[in-house]
């Protein structure tokens, strides 16, 4: 039954579900009791297996209710009322399940990236710090080394030093992608303007960054303003054949607003807005401001650029209550 | 804690009487009549994994509090052929992928519902699953 549901369309799930629980919900009403409540669960489940939303539900509810209410009599309906909508609860709990399971897997998430970010934190603590350092002690070593050789011997020394250096580059710059120390040292404004120097050496973009901000903001916020700035950049760099991008942040009333805005070939918005945005690494985008409960906006039009905006309540709505309680 | 009843869960029969006994204890306590529906939601969900995967067990349903709170405890527990992928210890976003069974939804459901929960099952030593609600 739920299987041929999935596939029906709404109307017809709608129509599948309705018919049940008219007659439930009558039951009910002629006699309620815990049989009749376990029958509203029981609907209520299978209409949420089947893909039926919360205000669907809701719908069927109040269209059933309707026509018992008129054959209602007057002063029997305030009770009538009251045992409809503990049928209609009861229905709406499975619903709650999954709601409930949804936002504790969205607080999941969110440790989860906090841990990751944390773990790239001590990795590129480990790379900048730790693993430079030998790499500088490498280069004294093999100079001191060179002075002992005769001049063939040295220009093999100075080749394997080249070598050395190049290694350091690249850990330096792994370094760096992981977590720029500059944004815990600093702040997001420094962290924001290199990230602007990184994409000109990149990808020759040039990138002006405008802050509006009277504070540190939360770690947590800053992390991902960081990011999400980092990916729209990294967009812009390999994708949008710009020659100039501008970023810009602020805050205001509770919320941080965050553009990157540039001048290249631009894409049809509304064709990407149907294949929800995959494809384009937006999707990381996306994840990390829901996090936050912040939203993700896009003005693209092909041939006038592309700008990306995000907005994050600075204090998170959604706190996970419970274990906030404990 | 004081459990104030044990239910012996076998049939579809005794999920109700679980879950109505769970609901009445809850508004003693003080829960509203929505929280009450939650509660006896998740009752429900626990005994039916009894009768569905464990054919006999009993729910025991009682009043705790932990000084500061009151709430309503459950405790589930059968000696079905136990489960050696708990749901409990799987990744919350794995629960959620699809094509997860009913056995899966019901407990994950429950889980989602209750303030605390915990699983213990082992195979061939049966399942018992505790969980909470406070009054807040």
């Amino acid at each position: 039954v739920i299987d041929a549901a999935r596939k029906a369309t709404v109307k017809d799930r709608g129509q599948i579900i309705a018919e049940p629980y008219g007659r439930a919900l009558r039951a009910h009403l002629a006699r309620p009791d815990e049989i009749t409540l376990q029958e509203a669960q029981d609907i209520g489940r299978r209409a949420s297996a089947t893909g039926l939303s919360v205000s669907e539900m809701t719908a069927i509810h109040c269209r059933t209710l309707l026509p018992i209410v008129d054959g209602c009599p007057r002063d029997e309906r305030p009770t009538m009322l009251a045992e409809s909508e503990r049928f209609l609860a009861e229905t709406i709990a499975p619903f709650e399940m999954s709601y409930r399971g949804v936002r504790d897997a969205n607080v999941s998430l969110g440790r989860l990236n906090a841990m990751l970010e944390d773990q790239a934190k001590q990795i590129a603590y480990v790379l900048h710090d730790e693993v430079t350092q030998i790499l500088a002690t490498s280069h004294l070593r093999l100079a001191e080394m060179a002075k002992r050789l005769p001049p063939p011997g040295q220009s093999e020394i100075g080749a394997v030093r080249g070598l050395l250096d190049q290694i350091e580059e690249r850990v330096r710059g792994l370094a760096r992608d992981l977590r720029p120390t500059i944004l815990d040292d600093l702040g997001l404004v420094p962290a924001l303007r290199f990230l602007a120097e990184n994409a000109s050496k990149r990808w020759g973009l040039s990138v002006s960054v405008a802050a509006f901000l009277d504070r540190r903001l939360p770690a947590i916020l800053e992390t991902v303003l960081y990011r999400v700035t980092q990916e729209a950049l990294t967009n812009v760099g390999r994708h949008a054949g710009a020659s100039q991008a501008q970023v810009w942040v602020m805050e205001k009333d509770g919320v941080v607003l965050c553009s990157v805005r540039d001048d290249g070939v631009g894409f049809d918005a509304a064709a990407v807005a149907g294949s929800g945005l995959r494809g384009l690494g937006l999707a990381g985008i996306e994840e990390r401001v829901a996090q936050l409960d912040g939203t993700v906006h896009i003005a693209a039009d092909r041939g006038r650029g592309t700008e990306i905006v995000v907005e994050i309540p600075v204090e998170p709505r959604h706190v996970d209550t419970r274990t906030a309680g404990r | 804690m004081t459990h104030a009843i044990s239910v012996p869960v076998q049939t579809p029969t005794d999920i109700v009487t679980a879950r109505q006994h769970g609901r009445a204890l809850a508004s003693m306590a003080g829960f509203s009549s929505t929280e009450a529906t939650i509660i006896a939601a998740a009752i429900s969900e626990v005994a039916r994994n009894i009768v569905e995967y464990a054919t006999s067990g009993e729910v025991a349903i009682g009043l705790t509090d932990d000084g500061l709170r009151t709430g309503v405890h459950v405790v589930a527990r059968d000696q079905g052929p136990g489960m050696p992928d708990l749901p409990a210890r799987t990744p919350r976003l794995v629960a959620l992928a699809p094509g997860l069974d009913e056995f899966g939804m019901g407990l994950h459901g429950a889980r989602a519902l209750m303030d605390e929960f915990d699983l213990d099952s082992n195979p061939g030593r049966g399942t018992t699953v505790t969980m909470t609600k406070w009054l807040q």
